[in-house]
């Protein structure tokens, strides 16, 4: 099976972490289990394996005894694997030929009362990571070479904020805008809180500096329709005016589409009266100065947001708008009565309680009504609007006879991100806008490389909000492009000629349009598109499809290894489950678990893919084929995959194998899939707890499946 | 039961069997196709005619192994049988005098390809034949269509032989009149192949394989959409014009069961026969 011809020699160090694994896990015990699996020349223990003296003693054992594989058993890969892999080329190994075993996120946090059985588990997650390590293959970095321009998909603040930075940096910036000017929706305000500057002027001065960069090209009533390439080397083609089509190269993209106020159609009486408005339109309204006749005015807020279903999201921004137009209102007329209804009130931050203090300091009457109570309107007489509202405080009704109603409605996505999404291939959240990869670690990164996002089309923010993402954008856009050659991703799409059939299955799976179709049906692997998702290895019905790093060969005999030797005496109770883990969520979301020291039974091993997508019947039926009890494949929130829809095709596979599975006589609830977010570390618990419960209530798997045959992958 | 009368390797896993099917010998024209089933737990797999036999009563298939049973089917040898034959189905290809035909054929089509291309040249056609495969072991039938093409052109994706893509067509079909041309192969080729033809206005026809139940026009699996319209590529084809036939939506029908394909080839291979 294995292809590299040369002895393996692999050294595998344990890290005490302090107290952190040591404390709990029997680590002496578990070098001298390491010892034991083949091809392991060399073993050792550090106190904490990631400081300077622990990276040193890796380099001088891979020279020292000639390794040409590593394993660290210490904490999760999706932090400290960079830190070690750099170490191991240093020494001159292929930073592919080191795999870690996480033993402290995914063990000793996780069963911190139980040492014996965890020291047990530690072993067996040893193993697994020693079992792929023998597997590991090296892999070269592809480098490529980055066109120094960037396109930017919308000319809002957010839009015009990166193009001025960008620009600022020398790189030249293209912005597209669907409207004949630019602006977006700041066109349409009146002023801006909380300095009260006047909107207009304030984009408009954005707008002539662009307008004089002679490396900003700014094409107003252009929309983008396709996009070709990849990171560096984008082919845009836009079409203007809807008639000519421009064509242009650049090396990344920023999406600042931004976002629109929700028409609150059939809410609060809104298009019966005309004298009941949205806080857009007051704005218009407020631009004009207000009729002399207005003598009370009640706002509404969260109209249509918060909601049970639908738009369940704060918009963020609409306290603080109604707080500014109720200020205005006081401008111009102190004498006019401004009633805000509202649920709570998001007036935080630096400025903004200041700025509610002023608003109650003028006179501004705050009422707070209850979702299931909401305010009711009904024509009073001559023009007039009576607005009931019932007070949660003084516990009775209250009506207020008014001349305007003004409902804050939410920011809600743009129609066309949907189609923008597709042409991009970059994910929407359930919400309807962009998604980032991680709202920490990445939060203005698209997980297709060489794109990014800002502003309102990621979700409602303010102005000031928006620039300084817009800024953020602009910035890691700059990174690869002052670099001028990136290197990218090792781990891609393989194709085994031998092995393939050309039926095309990867191709049609495929979400980055990163497989050809030659015209006798061979696959080529377009490597700069290809995102390492490896959706594709898992469709393909030969396992011809390979996913480097992740191959059928690489990950079967892990699973293979955590059935081959004897479970010990102390986890004989707990029953085997395999859990493949999307590395973005499930993870990522076991690992903040075992950070929040949330315990669950040691009955799951956890084995990283790159997306819940990669798993496929193989996988699945290795586990079953041996010995486990259960497997988990965990993948993203229906909504969130990083790869536009890999854990709805996990999905489908696992329905697909259930069916399967019973024809063998094995129960179909012994596989499941599980959606949820690297924020929801409790679920995942929850998830484990349960799922071991129900295989508690089955029979143990003991060979139930007849093994004619093994595997032969 | 149809006992395989003989069993030749084209290719490695491209296998050529005659089988004694005396009825269906007897009708069988280029372009017809057959159902048959393995053994009674197997699927019904459509399978077009690489050629029959009249004397013998023999009829001849060709087949790639792709499948949990096209794998069954590759395993059995000479004296072995089928469990049934159906056959022959769906209609013979139109064969007149065109003048100059272009016969272009992928994989293991080109055994199809070459029954219905005999007939062509028998017509009075002239063939120029582009015959390929990915790479240059599964080019198969070389002499024979050699034999009856005034020109042949081999292509194979990985370019181990021949050309490595169609570019030559292009001049090919600007430098030389082309009455009528044929595909058969992966629909990759057949949309690749009608869209050069298309600015020539040259008729293309090309031989559909979608998913297929009964092959006799019941069920409507094998429906395909040519020039806005319903069809059934049992009864009213397999062979149709090229230039309306919707490739987009055929190729999403076709991989409807790839999943479920995977996981019983997989279960095959660890279980065998045993579910």
């Amino acid at each position: 099976m294995n292809k590299s011809r040369e002895e393996l020699r692999i050294g595998v160090f344990i890290c005490r972490c302090g107290n952190n694994i040591g404390g709990v896990i029997d680590v002496p015990k578990i070098v001298e289990y390491a010892k034991t699996q083949p091809n392991v020349v060399h073993t050792e223990e550090n106190p904490y394996t990631c400081s300077s003296e622990g990276l040193s003693k890796i380099k001088e054992a891979i020279v020292k005894h000639n390794l040409n594989r590593v394993v660290v058993a210490s904490c999760t890969p999706r932090t400290h694997e960079p830190l070690f892999r750099a170490t191991c080329e240093e020494a001159g190994l292929n930073r592919y030929l080191f795999e870690m075993a996480n033993i402290r996120e995914h063990c000793s946090w996780a069963h911190m009362h139980e040492p014996e059985k965890a020291t047990e588990s530690a072993k067996e997650i040893v193993r697994i990571a020693i079992a792929k390590v023998r597997f590991l293959e090296p892999l070269e970095e592809p480098k490529i070479e980055i066109t120094p321009s960037t396109l930017i998909i919308g000319a809002g603040i957010s839009g015009l904020t990166a193009a001025l930075s960008l620009s600022e940096q020398g790189f030249n910036v293209y912005i597209l805008e669907k409207e004949a000017e630019a602006g977006g929706l700041l066109r349409k305000l009146h002023t801006l809180f909380p300095s009260g500057q006047d909107a207009l002027d304030f984009i408009e001065s954005i707008i002539e500096i662009i307008k004089v960069r002679g490396n900003i090209n700014l094409l107003t009533s252009t929309v983008l329709k396709e996009v070709k390439g990849y990171l560096g080397n984008f082919e845009i083609i836009a079409l203007q005016n809807n008639q000519r089509e421009v064509r242009f190269k650049v090396g990344t993209i920023i999406v600042s589409t931004g976002a629109l106020p929700l028409e609150p159609t059939g809410l609060y009486g809104y298009g019966e009266f005309d004298n009941i408005m949205t806080q857009l339109e007051f704005e218009q309204l407020l631009k004009n100065g207000l009729e002399e006749k207005v003598e009370k005015v009640v706002m509404i807020q969260c109209v249509g947001a918060r909601e049970e279903k639908g738009i369940t999201y704060c918009s963020r921004i609409c306290c603080k708008v109604a707080l500014k137009n109720a200020l205005c209102i006081k401008e111009l007329n102190s004498n006019i009565d401004v009633y805000i209804l509202y649920r709570d009130l998001e007036a935080y931050g630096r400025e903004y309680v200041d700025y509610y203090q002023k608003a109650q300091e003028q006179g501004i009457k705050f009422i707070r009504y209850r979702q299931e109570k909401p305010p009711n309107i009904i024509k009073d007489s001559d023009r007039k609007l009576k607005v009931g509202v019932f007070s949660p405080i003084i516990g009775k009704g209250i009506d207020i006879i008014c001349d305007l109603v003004v409902l804050s409605t939410p920011l809600i996505h743009h129609q066309a991100g949907r189609d923008l999404s597709q042409i991009l291939k970059v994910t929407l959240g359930s919400s309807g806008f962009f998604q980032e990869v991680h709202p920490k670690l990445r939060p203005v990164d698209f997980a297709s490389e060489g794109i990014f996002l800002c502003g309102t089309a990621h979700g409602p923010k303010d102005i000031e909000e928006s620039m300084a993402q817009a800024l953020a954008a602009a910035s890691k856009a700059s990174i690869p492009m002052a670099k001028g050659i990136v290197k990218t991703e090792a781990v891609k799409a393989v194709v085994d000629k031998e092995l393939c059939v050309g039926c095309g299955a990867c191709v049609a799976v495929c979400p980055y349009n990163a497989i050809d179709w030659l015209s006798f049906g061979q696959p080529r692997i377009i490597e700069a598109n290809c995102m390492g998702c490896g959706l594709c290895a898992a469709e393909c019905p030969m396992g011809a499809m390979q996913l480097k790093h992740y191959q059928d060969n690489q990950l079967v005999p892990m699973i293979n290894t955590l059935f081959e030797s004897e479970k010990a005496s102390v986890l004989k109770d707990e029953p085997s489950i395999v859990c493949f883990a999307c590395r973005w969520c499930a993870y990522a979301a076991a690992d903040t678990a075992g950070v929040m020291r949330l315990q669950y039974p040691c009955s799951i091993r956890i084995i990283l893919v790159p997306c819940s997508g990669r798993v496929d019947a193989i996988h699945i039926l290795t586990a079953f084929s041996r010995d486990a009890d259960g497997v988990m494949v965990a993948g993203c929130l229906k909504d969130g995959c990083h790869y536009i829809d890999g854990n709805i095709k996990a999905e489908r596979r696992v329905n697909a194998m259930k069916k399967a599975l019973e024809v063998v006589g094995i129960e179909g609830d012994r596989v499941e899939m599980f959606f949820l977010s690297a924020g929801m570390p409790d679920k995942f618990v929850e998830s484990v707890i349960n799922f071991t419960d129900m295989i508690n209530k089955l029979p143990r798997m003991r060979r139930t499946v007849r093994k004619e045959r093994d595997l032969n992958v | 039961m149809y006992k395989i009368a003989s069993k030749k390797e084209l290719a490695p896993d491209i296998k050529l069997i005659e089988v004694y099917a005396k009825q269906i010998a007897r009708k069988a024209k280029p372009g017809n196709f057959i159902i048959l089933r393995v053994d009674d737990k197997g699927e019904r797999i459509p399978i077009t005619l690489a050629g029959c036999d009249i004397n013998k009563g023999t009829i001849s298939i060709a087949f790639h192994e792709v499948g949990k049973t096209t794998i069954k089917l590759g395993s059995l040898n000479r004296g072995d049988h089928v469990m049934n034959v159906v056959g022959p189905l769906g209609n013979a290809t139109k064969i007149g005098k065109y003048g100059r035909v272009l016969c272009v054929g992928g994989g293991v089509m080109v055994a199809p390809l070459c029954f219905q291309a005999v007939a062509l040249r028998d017509a009075g056609n002239e063939l120029i034949t582009v015959i390929g495969a990915r790479t240059e072991e599964q080019v198969i039938l070389r002499k024979e269509m050699k034999k009856i093409s005034s020109e042949l052109f081999i292509v194979t994706d990985d370019n181990s032989e021949g050309y490595s893509n169609l570019d030559f067509l292009k001049d090919l079909l600007t430098t030389t009149k082309i009455d009528y041309a044929m595909v058969m192969g992966p629909l990759v080729l057949m949309k690749e192949v009608t869209e050069l033809t298309r600015p020539y206005n040259i008729k293309t026809m090309v031989n559909l394989n979608p998913i297929m139940v009964d092959g006799t026009g019941m069920c409507g699996a094998c429906r395909v959409t040519i020039g806005g319209e319903t069809k059934f590529t049992c009864t009213d084809g397999p062979e149709f014009d090229g230039h309306l036939v919707d490739f987009e939506e055929l190729e999403v029908r076709r991989r409807m069961y790839v999943p479920k394909e995977k996981i019983a080839v997989l279960f095959y291979r660890i279980f065998g026969e045993n579910i």
